[in-house]
């Protein structure tokens, strides 16, 4: 009796509440199926999808991927000094992850300009299809993001009360998968096909 | 604390590193597989580590491993074929 009492708010409370992480799994899916028509395409043309894949620029992909990541450490350091109390520490670290998010924006943005450039454009093939949908997408989900962190930084700097510790962990989750879906993304993207 | 999250950041950009480096040589011709895995490990890096899965109820971090598992075995079965 005493352990079903104790597992039953664990199961329901999971780091940043149950709701973004139901949400975090309907992402996975949807980012994870999308991943995989992207392999089933590729396999009716492999040579198209691999001469298309090598447009793609690795050093930016793993240079983005390591900006994701930092901004990521940032956010988990926030949480850290959420837990104590130190509202000055978590605006600082929010604000750190918001430039690893910025950076990946910057480079993100160049990348798209050289592909437009070179007329690799969302129509150009199959490949550049899914990979203008697939990191267009992604990108929404960083812009969102980063839409959540900015507004948590300007509420955590004037204090931090019990609701907004509940806030910034479910906008460090939010974060977060911003991160897990690149993980994948980037090398079935940028490295294997 | 922090310090554990400077490591699990150090392994993840070593990772990262590796995996490129990977995909750019391609003396093996199953670096795809090695890239996925490392894949793997990085997507539960984050989620055990910067996500504190590792406090959560056992189904959070049983449903995490088997997406990552089954994801890179589904992909790995359509690379093959």
């Amino acid at each position: 009796m005493a352990a079903s009492i104790q597992t039953q708010p664990r199961f329901f409370y999971p780091p940043g509440g149950i709701m973004i992480w139901i949400l975090i799994v309907v992402e996975l899916l949807t980012f994870g199926i999308a991943m995989i028509a992207l392999a089933v395409s590729s396999k009716e043309n492999p040579e198209l999808f691999h001469q298309s894949r090598l447009h793609l620029n690795t050093y930016i992909g793993t240079l983005n991927t390591i900006f994701l990541l930092a901004s990521g450490f940032f956010m988990a350091v926030a949480v850290q000094e959420t837990k104590n109390n130190n509202h000055k520490l978590t605006a600082k670290y929010i604000l750190l992850a918001l430039s690893g998010g910025g950076l990946f924006l910057i480079l993100k943005s160049l990348e798209y300009y050289v592909k437009i450039e070179q007329g690799l454009t969302v129509g150009h093939n199959t490949f550049f299809t899914y990979y203008w949908l697939l990191t267009l997408f992604h990108l929404i989900h960083v812009l969102v993001g980063m839409g959540i962190l900015t507004g948590l930084y300007f509420s955590v700097r004037k204090g931090i009360t019990p609701e907004r510790k509940e806030n910034i962990g479910a906008g460090a989750a939010f974060w977060h998968m911003c991160d897990i879906i690149w993980l994948f993304l980037f090398p079935v993207l940028y490295l294997i096909l | 604390m922090k310090k554990r999250l400077k490591i699990t950041l150090a392994l993840l950009v070593l990772l990262t590193l590796v995996s490129a480096m990977l995909a750019e040589g391609r003396r093996v011709n199953w670096a795809w597989f090695l890239i996925l895995t490392l894949a793997a490990i990085k997507f539960n890096l984050v989620v055990f580590e910067f996500m504190e899965l590792r406090s959560a109820h056992g189904f959070w971090k049983l449903l995490m491993v088997f997406y990552s598992v089954v994801f890179i075995t589904v992909l790995g079965l359509i690379l093959m074929h």
